[in-house]
């Protein structure tokens, strides 16, 4: 791919962006080779309404994994996204008591809630130096008891209300033929695109994740971008919950469980470095569309749940010797 | 105290104790969170059955604590490394499935799976180490990627709970009677002090400090990195075997638990995240803490469903009181 090929991702060194942008090719490049290879195996697989299907699942993990995307990007890493995800959902349920006249109260409090752990994490991590794996994991338990705790393990009066049917209709609509889960995630990926590449806060994010110190010294104020990008991966998870109680109609537990991993796979996948400063939010969105449909390729072939955690965990391990190797030092 | 997680006040500008207070804060923390939680738990047990633990509590305890302390100690060896692996809790689920389902009551099949069990668990282990080291790959990534892999193992050697352990076995590991489980912890202990002044101890350590610097000593740093993988892996099967004593049959999925647990006992533990310093000992206290916080909410009244939230928070308090005081003491020299 040569530079000039490019269509503007911002100002940041060519050369760097070269070698970036082809993995995010290879990436989308892998993800229509499973649905090929899908296509040959089982007709249909490949069919519009199945690639619609699959995307649509693809768009759960992919909304999870813009906030996780984030994170990585600085070289930090939230592990509490199962159980504020869930968190989100419970409360966007319960407090929306499954009326359409109390939606949007319920959506701005879970998203807010959302945000509120991010921002909590974010402060410990920056300000009281506690480490991001051992804040966020504490945070996911916390999240946890919480949820358990006020609902009575999703027993109390309000527990069974279900998302207000508005909004589990309009996420159910498809406007022009596309669903408008995909036209949300759509969304969604155009704006966290023009966050990283066209503003200064994702040169930012860039440079903090790069050199802190650098960045620092430069005049970043490195803390107060490490809060927001946790408010931003809690206000994510946050969303994928709403969005996952308003599709499936009620909130359940254990709903956030998949999508930890997930989320990390699918940005490791489309090359967002685990240590920070490299990598796109469109590598994740690939990594999380390929990896969904290499599982539901699996389900397909009706591998059993062991085999298909067996061959999950050995392709993440081929594309990370392909892809995810250090510099030689 | 001859254990200081890293004794270096000579090579500081500051000197003497409060150098090494300051250096040694949050392992100190961790024997003190400790003390006081079993005050706590032996008050809150008398105010609720105006008797004093014996022997079966504290039996329990013990047995509650020893798979948790034997994985954490594995834990600990790669997060000095500056590793982290969550794959221990893998590791787990398929010894446990394997002892569960082959293991007879005789001495030679007995004594054999559970050695080839530990040698098994080595092996998965020395796999992730290699794959970091001489794949350059992250920890993080390559161990919840065969994590996945030996979750799978496991439900496919064990699809369901149940087998049976030989009841000889898990007297003799994880006996009732009394806490007898204490000598492998023990000996356990004892084995960290040794491995920390062997060679590969000390090379433990200064990977975790400066690897291009102990590349640069011309430390084998790759050779190193697979071994403390291993040494983990070796402790997470010793872990799913007590964990298959103490309970008596097999579950595919009852390690997973366990990736936290460990993370969460290191981190009390005092053990940094960035490498180079900590000790095992220290991990071994934050396995009990954790151990008698949850029969300490049990005591006092709370509602389980809570357990995790109060966890959560313990943990964000304990670390946070670790940095805290290691700067005050600092700051004060």
């Amino acid at each position: 791919m040569s530079v000039g090929s490019s269509t503007g991702f911002g100002t940041r060194a060519r050369d760097l962006l070269t070698v970036d942008r082809r993995r995010i090719l290879v990436t989308f490049g892998a993800a229509i080779l499973v649905f090929l290879v899908g296509a040959f195996l089982h007709p249909g697989f490949a069919s519009a309404a199945s690639i619609k299907a699959i995307l649509v699942i693809a768009s759960f993990v992919g909304l999870v994994a813009a906030g996780q995307t984030f994170v990585l990007l600085v070289g930090g890493i939230d592990l509490s996204i199962p159980w504020v995800l869930n968190a989100a959902g419970v409360l966007f349920a319960t407090a929306s008591l499954g009326r359409d006249s109390r939606a949007a109260y319920a959506l701005l409090l879970a998203l807010g809630l959302g945000a509120l752990v991010g921002l909590v994490n974010g402060l410990c991590i920056s300000y009281l130096a506690v480490p991001a794996v051992v804040m966020t994991l504490a945070m996911n338990g916390i999240m946890e008891g919480l949820t358990l705790g006020r609902t009575q393990g999703l027993t109390c009066e309000t527990c069974r209300s279900y998302a207000p049917p508005a909004l589990q209709s309009a996420i159910h609509a498809q406007l022009a033929g596309i669903p408008v889960q995909l036209i949300l995630w759509f969304g969604v990926i155009l704006a966290v695109t023009f966050i990283l590449s066209f503003t200064t806060f994702g040169r930012k994010i860039y440079s903090t994740g790069s050199n802190a110190v650098a960045s620092y010294l430069a005049g970043v104020n490195v803390r107060a971008v490490t809060v927001i990008l946790y408010m931003l991966s809690g206000f994510f998870a946050a969303l994928a919950g709403i969005v996952l109680v308003a599709y499936s109609g009620q909130a359940t537990l254990g709903l956030g469980d998949p999508f930890l991993f997930q989320s990390i796979a699918a940005a490791v996948i489309g090359g967002v470095a685990i240590l920070g400063g490299r990598g796109h939010y469109l590598g994740a969105v690939a990594g999380a569309i390929s990896l969904i449909a290499l599982i539901s390729l699996l389900q397909a072939e009706n591998m059993p749940d062991y085999g298909r955690s067996i061959l999950y965990g050995v392709a993440i391990l081929v594309v990370l010797l392909l892809f995810g190797r250090e510099e030689r030092t | 105290m001859s254990d200081m997680p890293r004794g270096t006040a000579t090579l500081s500008p500051f000197s003497g104790w409060r150098h090494s207070l300051a250096q040694n804060m949050s392992f100190l923390l961790s024997f003190v969170i400790l003390a006081g939680l079993t005050l706590l738990y032996i008050g809150l047990f008398h105010g609720q059955l105006n008797a004093y633990p014996g022997t079966f509590e504290w039996t329990s305890v013990v047995n509650t604590a020893v798979p948790t302390v034997l994985v954490a100690v594995g834990q600990t060896i790669v997060v000095i490394t500056r590793g982290i692996d969550l794959s221990v809790g893998g590791v787990i689920d398929v010894s446990n499935a394997l002892a569960a389902t082959h293991m007879k009551d005789s001495l030679a099949s007995m004594v054999g799976w559970s050695l080839a069990i530990l040698a098994l668990g080595a092996v998965f282990g020395a796999i992730n180490g290699i794959l970091v080291a001489y794949g350059r790959l992250q920890p993080i990534l390559v161990t919840l990627a065969t994590l996945a892999i030996l979750q799978g193992l496991a439900i496919w050697i064990l699809p369901e709970p149940g087998g049976l352990i030989p009841p000889s076995y898990s007297n003799t590991l994880a006996s009732t009677q009394g806490p007898w489980s204490l000598c492998f912890l023990a000996l356990v202990a004892v084995a960290w002090l040794v491995l920390r002044r062997m060679t590969i101890g000390v090379r433990i350590f200064a990977i975790g400090n400066d690897e291009s610097a102990a590349r640069a000593h011309g430390i084998p740093v790759r050779r190193v990195k697979v071994i403390a993988f291993a040494l983990s892996g070796l402790l997470a099967a010793a872990s799913g075997l007590f964990l298959a004593a103490s309970t008596t049959g097999g579950d595919a999925a009852a390690g997973d638990v366990y990736i936290l647990t460990s993370i969460a006992a290191v981190v009390l533990g005092g053990i940094s995240f960035y490498g180079g310093r900590g000790s095992a000992l220290g991990s071994i206290a934050g396995a009990f803490v954790l151990t008698i916080l949850t029969n300490v909410l049990f005591f006092a009244g709370i509602n389980p469903l809570y357990q995790s939230f109060f966890q959560g928070v313990f943990l964000v308090i304990a670390v946070f009181l670790g940095v805290i005081l290691g700067r005050l003491v600092k700051a004060s020299t």
